[in-house]
């Protein structure tokens, strides 16, 4: 009984600040995913490739697909064409966007989920290394790719999303990654 | 009396299902006019040539199908070709729901243009090519005719 004696005697001297119960949870929370819901957001699927960040809209991500799908071989293609997946009475591509980024191609088999991508009208599986996340993103987070964008991520870049000082992550433009393989790139 | 059809039954492909070196492959039927041990014709092709690229890795034809030519002049209505194949062939019938064209993303990549579709056999990828794409080149050395057995 004391302690609450002194307790109501502090709280006469100074008062109290009041706060929601949205508002304690929201700040006990993860503060970098609170996203204000007034504030459109873009759904974004973020990945590894050769150890760098990426990012795909989610909007164009059909499915992820587990790393022991089955991949046939089609010979006659480019290297960076992993081969067809079989799924669900379709055949879809996948391709590898080591050579079209600038990234080193890695050694050995292929692992890694498939993003089964659709842009542009065509839908193909994108081989990743590693799946980091599905997450909102206030649209007002993600900037203009930076004139120091490397000369070969720059067609491919249509926003930067800086997470905090040090890490930033590319959203990548599907229709031009597309585009740009159609046309004899990568 | 009118054949009375099932229209839930898919239509049937037949397809020459034969090797190009270690990958399955096929043709439409259709486009076969004969299968040999030995080239007879002038103009023959081995598959893998036509094909891909590494030819360094080409193992030699063990069977030759004769395919009509696509004419170029109006002389050549007529004329035949011979594309160099191996490993075991067969005639099949494919339901036509399980012959897939080739993604789009890789049509404009292609080494050849042949390619044009895709389908499975046993759980074995075959390749499907369009015969009327793949035509040998016409500076190709003649080939040795030697004795034939027509399937």
């Amino acid at each position: 009984m004391s302690a609450e004696h002194s307790r109501d005697g502090e709280a006469n001297e100074r008062p109290i600040a009041t706060q929601t119960l949205e508002e304690a949870l929201a700040a006990n929370g993860d503060t970098e995913m609170v996203v204000d819901v007034d504030e459109p957001t873009q759904q974004l699927v973020l990945f590894r490739l050769n150890d760098q960040q990426f990012a795909l809209p989610g909007s164009s991500v059909s499915e992820i697909l587990p790393s022991d799908q089955p991949v046939y071989y089609v010979p006659g293609l480019p290297t960076s064409t992993e081969g067809v997946l079989h799924l669900r009475g379709k055949i879809e591509s996948v391709i590898s966007l080591h050579q079209l980024l600038g990234l080193p191609t890695p050694e050995g088999a292929p692992k890694g989920m498939i993003l089964l991508v659709r842009a542009a009208g065509i839908t193909s599986g994108v081989r990743i290394e590693q799946l980091d996340d599905v997450c909102e993103v206030a649209q007002s987070m993600l900037q203009s790719p930076p004139e120091t964008l490397p000369d070969a991520l720059r067609p491919y870049v249509s926003a930067l999303w800086q997470i905090d000082e040090r890490q930033a992550l590319a959203l990548l433009d599907p229709e031009a990654l597309f585009d740009a393989y159609q046309q004899g790139l990568g | 009396m009118p054949l009375h059809h099932d229209h839930h039954e898919p239509a049937q492909v037949a397809l020459v299902l034969f090797c190009v070196g270690p990958y399955r492959a096929a043709l439409e039927a259709c486009h076969v006019l004969a299968m040999t041990d030995h080239p007879t014709t002038l103009r023959t092709a081995n598959a893998q040539t036509l094909f891909y690229e590494g030819g360094d890795h080409d193992s030699p034809p063990s069977r030759w199908l004769t395919l009509r030519a696509a004419p170029t002049t109006s002389r050549e209505n007529n004329s035949t070709w011979q594309l160099g194949v191996s490993g075991d062939i067969t005639l099949q019938q494919f339901p036509n729901n399980t012959l897939y064209p080739l993604p789009k993303l890789l049509l404009s990549r292609r080494f050849s243009t042949a390619l044009c579709g895709l389908t499975f056999d046993q759980q074995q990828l075959v390749l499907l090519l369009d015969a009327r794409q793949l035509n040998p080149p016409l500076s190709q050395a003649p080939a040795l005719s030697q004795p034939t057995t027509n399937s």
